[in-house]
């Protein structure tokens, strides 16, 4: 009964941890004032004009907030016959990190260094011009081998990109040895601008995975000069401040416009994942495979995993690293239980568990050299050998074996509940 | 190596033990579950001991594993705590209902419709659909 009452506690506090993350508790002015209806215009477009050669573009949007997600009109004018661009992304930041072990095509050798920001955008989207849709269409038929910094050159995009190559990318050199005693190897020095751009451009596709998320032909130029765009911005984003800039090129930019995107419960935002949820979702399928995995003998992690990486656009390292606490309160109480009636082997434990130790030292530290990809494939295969196993266990032969022993292990758990009785009594 | 168990000796192989371990460990902890289904077979099938003297030893067995995994993932800025503080809630009260549920199904029934699920699923992440 104490266990149940601390459980309890253990919800409340968590639910009242959501709930006070997500602000609920705070004043919210700005939550019911009404969106000015009015553009909001760019200081930008008095100083465009004057310099014709760098003119910077106007942009202006239709409004200024957005409840998880929407559509924005983006107007504004550019110099006669030259594209513009539309970068937006969040002010919020996420990690991105990849690990290069792709042959270097001048030295023929892999040079095994993870890249790494702290400072990602949580969204970041480039908008490019109508007459690139079907470019864009090619590229996604190219699947998961897509290049970002290709493709924002195909688009005559790579001159406009700016928001994420201006994050600070670290580097640092993997060895075997450091990856062994779980390292993530030595610091290298920071990279020049353009490397640093071209290692951003990399992440960008390794957080964001598809071209879809990054990439999208919407602006419709008009030949006044002027332009429009319809913007979506998808649920399930990061809350907080968004920018706009229009580009035409490196230096003919406007200034940042900014929108606000608001979530609310019971949407709450992953700080970590860079992904609001409808808190509801992961809690009922936590417990419907918490609940399937207690029935037949295995944790959930083994479907909670696959299953969170496919739903909610969640990095693995996140979901890997969250999953596995959970489990952890659920094997304690196990251990405690068995041991209070000394049904287990300390030593047979202990000593397996050290070699599981190190195994589990070393673990966390390959995740993230990892592709998404990667994940899902090799997780794909344990799936398959579990599926065996499982197979097997229900296999005549084996229940029939399995019966004897469970009947066995009952016998024996009696014996030991009764001595741990006993011993009470005294 | 030799374990006693309730007036029970065993001998095992405790190098095969360790090893296998280890590896479940390194793939359990990079893939964040935490193994059971694995170990369990290792030290009935591999060690050749009974049930009864698996079920709790794997059990601490695999807490050293997930416990050192948490604290690295931890270390690597993995986790998320809305998200965990989300999950952890769900995965206890279904520790508290599953049992009343186990009374009245077969686990064998379970264990065969996890079998499809695991299969449909793995086929899903190898994109053979």
């Amino acid at each position: 009964m104490k266990r149940s009452w601390l459980s309890l506690a253990v919800a409340m506090t968590a639910a009242f941890v959501i709930l006070w993350q997500n602000g609920a508790f705070a004043e919210k002015p700005a939550q019911h004032a009404p969106a000015p209806k009015a553009g909001v215009q760019s200081p930008a477009q008095g100083a465009g004009k004057s310099q014709p050669p760098a003119a910077a573009p106007t942009v202006q949007i239709d409004k200024t907030a957005l409840d998880n997600g929407g559509t924005i009109v983006v107007t504004g004018t550019a110099p006669v016959g030259k594209p513009v661009y539309l970068e937006v992304w969040a002010e919020k930041t996420v990690r991105a990190s990849r690990f290069d072990a792709d042959v270097d095509k001048d030295t023929g050798k892999r040079p095994y260094i993870l890249y790494m920001t702290h400072d990602m955008p949580a969204y970041y989207k480039m908008f490019v011009p109508k007459e690139h849709k079907e470019t864009l269409v090619k590229i996604k038929q190219e699947g998961g081998k897509w290049s970002f910094s290709k493709a924002l050159k195909d688009v005559g995009a790579d001159a406009v990109y700016s928001a994420p190559a201006a994050k600070a990318v670290d580097r640092y050199q993997a060895t075997l040895m450091g990856s062994i005693i779980g390292s993530r190897g030595a610091p290298l020095s920071s990279m020049d601008e353009k490397e640093n751009a071209k290692r951003s451009m990399q992440l960008v596709k390794a957080r964001f995975r598809s071209v879809d998320k990054v990439m999208s032909a919407d602006v419709e130029m008009h030949p006044n000069g002027t332009y429009r765009a319809e913007i979506k911005i998808r649920a399930g984003l990061a809350p907080g401040k968004y920018n706009i800039v229009a580009a035409v090129d490196k230096t003919a930019k406007s200034q940042p416009v900014t929108f606000e995107n608001r979530i609310a419960f019971p949407l709450v935002y992953l700080s970590n994942g860079g992904t609001s949820v409808n808190l509801f979702g992961p809690f009922f399928l936590t417990l419907a495979i918490a609940i399937f995995g207690v029935l037949m003998g295995a944790g959930g992690g083994f479907i909670m995993n696959p299953l969170l990486v496919s739903i909610w656009p969640l990095p693995h390292t996140v979901v890997a690293g969250t999953v596995m606490p959970t489990v952890l309160f659920s094997q304690g109480s196990g251990i405690y239980n068995y041991s209070k009636i000394k049904f287990i082997s300390w030593k047979l434990g202990v000593a397996i568990g050290l070699a599981m130790v190190a195994g589990g030292f070393i673990g966390p530290k390959l995740t993230e050299m990892i592709t998404l990809a990667q994940f899902k494939f090799v997780f794909g295969w344990i799936l398959l050998v579990l599926a065996g196993l499982m197979f097997w266990q229900t296999t005549p032969g084996y229940l029939e074996k399995n019966k004897k022993e469970q009947d066995i292990m009952k016998q024996f758990k009696k014996q030991a509940e009764d001595a741990a009785k006993a011993k009470k009594g005294n | 190596m030799i374990v006693h168990f309730w007036g029970h000796e065993f001998k095992i192989n405790i190098v095969l033990g360790c090893i296998g371990g280890f590896l479940i460990a390194v793939v359990s902890s990079m893939f964040g579950f935490g193994g059971g289904p694995f170990m369990v077979p290792l030290m009935t099938v591999g060690l050749g001991l009974p049930m009864y003297v698996v079920v709790g030893s794997s059990l601490l067995a695999i807490f050293f594993n997930t416990l050192m995994g948490t604290m690295r993932h931890y270390q690597f800025g993995n986790f998320d705590l809305v998200f965990f503080l989300i999950m952890f809630p769900a995965a206890i009260l279904g520790g508290y209902i599953a049992p009343q549920i186990a009374k009245r199904i077969s686990p064998t029934t379970v264990k065969r419709v996890a079998v499809a699920g695991l299969v449909i699923l793995a086929l899903n992440l190898l994109g053979v659909y």
